[in-house]
């Protein structure tokens, strides 16, 4: 498999306090890779990183073999590289449909807006019943589903989710799992944040364990969940 | 009596239809780029006297001055986002509000040295309409409709294309925009130069009412301040709403009294909506 994104020794800082100290990650073509840890450990500083919203002040990105770690945000989206932020952040006054019609902004996509709406309404046919309302009216679990769904208009190679699942009651962090799931078997390459860490390690094919903005461990799902550390911290088992 | 108040409601409504579009563009510029353009009505002053220089001094035919007007105007919002906005983008907003404020005094001074202080008016004739007894002037009538067709088209821009929906995404969550491959940075540069196009074109609409002095925009900036406060910050429909309830105000209370006391009255409303209903009368929702 080839290689997708590499980050190679970041530093970020935020003024004084050092959130991610020599950070390195890969992800490769096809995988769906979890990054698993306590809150505060930098998981979410290491994606605001990637998508060009933290600068790091030392280390390298590359994603497809082009360095991207000196690009504003909105350069890395139109690579494919697209980033799903914490609490589903959808723009509330613009309605279901025009959410995801500015998730085709990028150059490449608009073409295939209508094509690319249908198949996301027929993926997530809640949101085909929402289409013309504001997404300041939708609950917590169709706020997530809009992002991720509007991530996909932007025809990414890769997606960053930041706890897809975070704030939303039990049933509905397994439906938006299994949305995951599914994008997952259409081939798009995942890199996901995820605190539900035994959901989310079934449907990965790697992991890492970041702890205090290093990475503490990392492996395969199996050699993940064999890990007896992983066990009793975080599956508790 | 009651035709005089008649009267005075239709050009209030008349004159609402102006101060919408006059509020629309301060409204558009503090929604996407946050900062309050303290000489908006300053920029419609200017415009004015680009329109009286082009007509009564070089001849040209008022349409096509008008048209220049809005180019230059546009070009004049362009500029002083490069040269004043951008740059102070992350000050203090105090320093901001400050920087703009001083530009009333820039633009005010400027139009002195260039024009002097008389006042200087595009001569057209426009015959008067009566409706029963209502009187109505046509140039107002011109402006009213050309102030509802263009806030119409902005409102379809804004609501049907992608720059229009990358300009509300920037208003509603500048970061998440980004991560939507908007670059904020040109949605800015693009807002200021639509603000400043509509000055021109406010300058167009006003030209063949109003005769044009330096100090022309003071009352109107204010105007403009009180309706977008009233209507709620960046909130575009309170704005239309709150245009015509201005301009129905002044108008009666401009008839009752004078005109000085019109705006005693709009600033009185001014400061009641602050006390009482600060968000304005269709509050903005903040973005997260």
């Amino acid at each position: 498999m080839s290689l997708m994104l590499e980050v190679r020794g970041i530093d970020v800082f935020y003024g004084e306090f050092q959130a991610l100290f020599d950070l390195s990650l890969e992800v490769r073509t096809g995988e769906t890779v979890i990054v698993v840890g306590p809150n505060g450990a930098g998981k979410t500083t290491l994606l605001r990183c990637i998508s060009g919203l933290q600068p790091a002040s030392k280390g390298s990105i590359r994603f497809l073999d082009q360095p991207i770690h000196r690009l504003p945000p909105h350069r890395i989206v139109e690579l494919g590289l697209v980033h799903v932020p914490e609490g589903g952040r959808v723009f509330p006054n613009l309605s279901v449909m025009e959410n995801l019609k500015i998730g085709s902004y990028v150059r490449g996509a608009r073409k295939e807006f209508r094509k690319k709406l249908e198949e996301i309404y027929e993926l997530f046919p809640r949101l085909a019943e929402r289409r013309t309302q504001l997404a300041d009216t939708l609950s917590g679990g169709e706020r997530q589903m809009l992002a991720i769904a509007r991530s996909l208009m932007s025809k990414p190679k890769l997606i960053m989710l930041d706890e897809p699942s975070s704030g939303l009651a039990p049933m509905i962090v397994t439906l938006l799992l299994e949305f995951v799931a599914r994008i997952r078997s259409q081939g798009y390459s995942i890199l996901m944040v995820e605190q539900n860490v035994r959901k989310a390690l079934s449907l990965s094919d790697r992991a890492y364990l970041v702890e205090s903005g290093r990475i503490a461990l990392q492996g395969t799902r199996e050699e993940f969940s064999r890990e007896s550390y992983i066990r009793k911290a975080y599956l508790g088992l | 009596m009651e035709i005089v108040f008649l009267n005075a409601l239709v050009n209030g409504i008349l004159l609402g239809g102006v101060l919408a579009l006059l509020a629309f563009g301060l409204n558009l510029i503090f929604g996407v780029v946050k900062v309050i353009h303290m000489a908006y009505g300053q920029c419609v002053m200017l415009g004015m006297y680009v329109i009286y220089t082009l007509k009564v001094i070089y001849g040209v035919p008022l349409l096509v001055a008008s048209a220049v007007s809005v180019v230059i105007m546009g070009v004049w919002g362009t500029l002083l986002h490069l040269l004043v906005i951008r740059p102070l983008l992350g000050a203090e907003r105090l320093n901001q509000l400050l920087a703009l404020a001083g530009l009333i005094v820039v633009f005010e001074n400027l139009a002195h040295v260039i024009w002097g202080a008389d006042l200087r008016g595009v001569r057209v004739d426009l015959p008067i309409v009566s409706l029963g007894n209502v009187f109505l002037k046509t140039s107002n009538l011109l402006a009213f409709g050309g102030a509802l067709v263009v806030l119409g088209i902005l409102y379809g821009v804004l609501h049907k294309t992608y720059v229009g929906l990358a300009i509300r995404a920037v208003a509603q969550d500048r970061e998440c925009a980004t991560l939507m491959g908007i670059n904020p940075g040109r949605i800015y540069l693009l807002t200021l130069t639509i603000g400043g196009a509509l000055t021109g074109l406010i300058a167009a609409f006003f030209s063949p009412i109003y005769s044009v002095h330096p100090h022309f925009g003071g009352s109107f900036t204010l105007m403009a301040f009180i309706i977008v406060v009233l209507g709620g910050m960046g909130n575009l429909a309170g704005g239309f709403i709150g245009a015509f309830i201005i301009g129905v105000v002044t108008s009666f209370a401009a008839v009752i009294t004078s005109t000085e006391v019109a705006e005693i009255v709009a600033l009185t409303i001014f400061i009641l909506v602050v006390l009482v209903r600060p968000q304005g009368l269709l509050g903005a929702r903040r973005a997260r």
